[in-house]
């Protein structure tokens, strides 16, 4: 069956903020930043069950690579202006681009 | 690193750290941004302010890879899995997460599997340890 995404490569996307409690996977510096999706990944447990020893009935998302400016996410960054930063979420951690954030 | 830039490094960080570090010790109260700093899952550390370190290529030991080995092996039976292992890790609590090598708390996890599953007791696992020094003949701290 194909999976169902919310996102398409290319769009504009925001990780989402939230409180979180003991095991996860989404980088603290990435919360409320925005990026772009450059690659979609299979779908599959998600890490906050997975780690809770529920691979064989975990809840299933669509993950993700998400592409960051590195100017974005660090306040003082000194390499270059095309730096970029990759890494990887599940949907429920991305949410449609807000303001903040470039392209 | 170019020393300016270590220089530079440096002072940033004094900017960034807190002059004073309360002792933590069960305290009555705590604020709700000490909250967050404390659930704070422990392998989340990009970003955090660290001085320069040197790159090094390290061989693998020996015992790492029989650490990998036997957390392969607890995999492929069912034991648990790679994001269990992870958690096993943040779930060491700070002294332990950065005090240990990185295959020694893999071996950790795999031990506490283990005792979890009651497969091996905690005394029998250090009675073992016990068997293995005395083999060896090392000293018991």
């Amino acid at each position: 069956m194909k999976t169902q995404r919310k996102f398409n490569i290319g769009d504009q996307v925001s990780v989402v903020d939230k409180t979180t409690l003991f095991h996860h996977r989404a980088q603290k510096y990435t919360r409320g930043q925005s990026g772009i999706v450059t690659e979609f990944r299979p779908e599959w447990v998600i890490p906050e069950d997975e780690a809770y020893d529920r691979a064989g009935n975990g809840r299933k998302e669509p993950f993700y690579v998400v592409r960051f400016k590195q100017e974005d996410l660090w306040p003082d960054y000194t390499g270059h202006s095309v730096d970029t930063l990759e890494t990887e979420f599940s949907e429920s951690w991305l949410e449609p681009a807000t303001s903040k954030g470039s392209r | 690193m170019a020393t300016m830039q270590y220089d530079k490094l440096l002072s940033k960080l004094r900017n960034i750290a807190p002059e004073e570090h309360d002792v933590l010790d069960s305290p009555y109260m705590i604020s709700n941004e000490l909250y967050a700093v404390l659930r704070s899952v422990l392998h989340d550390v990009g970003g955090q302010p660290d001085i320069p370190q040197p790159y090094l290529l390290k061989e693998e030991e020996e015992w790492e890879m029989n650490t990998y080995l036997t957390s392969e092996c607890l995999a492929w039976r069912g034991a648990w899995n790679s994001e269990m292992r992870r958690r096993s890790e943040n779930d060491l609590g700070a002294t332990e997460y950065f005090g240990l090598p990185y295959y020694a708390r893999w071996i950790h996890g795999a031990a506490r599997i283990l005792v979890d599953y009651k497969l091996i007791t905690v005394d029998e696992l250090g009675a073992k340890i016990d068997e293995i020094r005395a083999r060896l003949e090392v000293e018991k701290k």
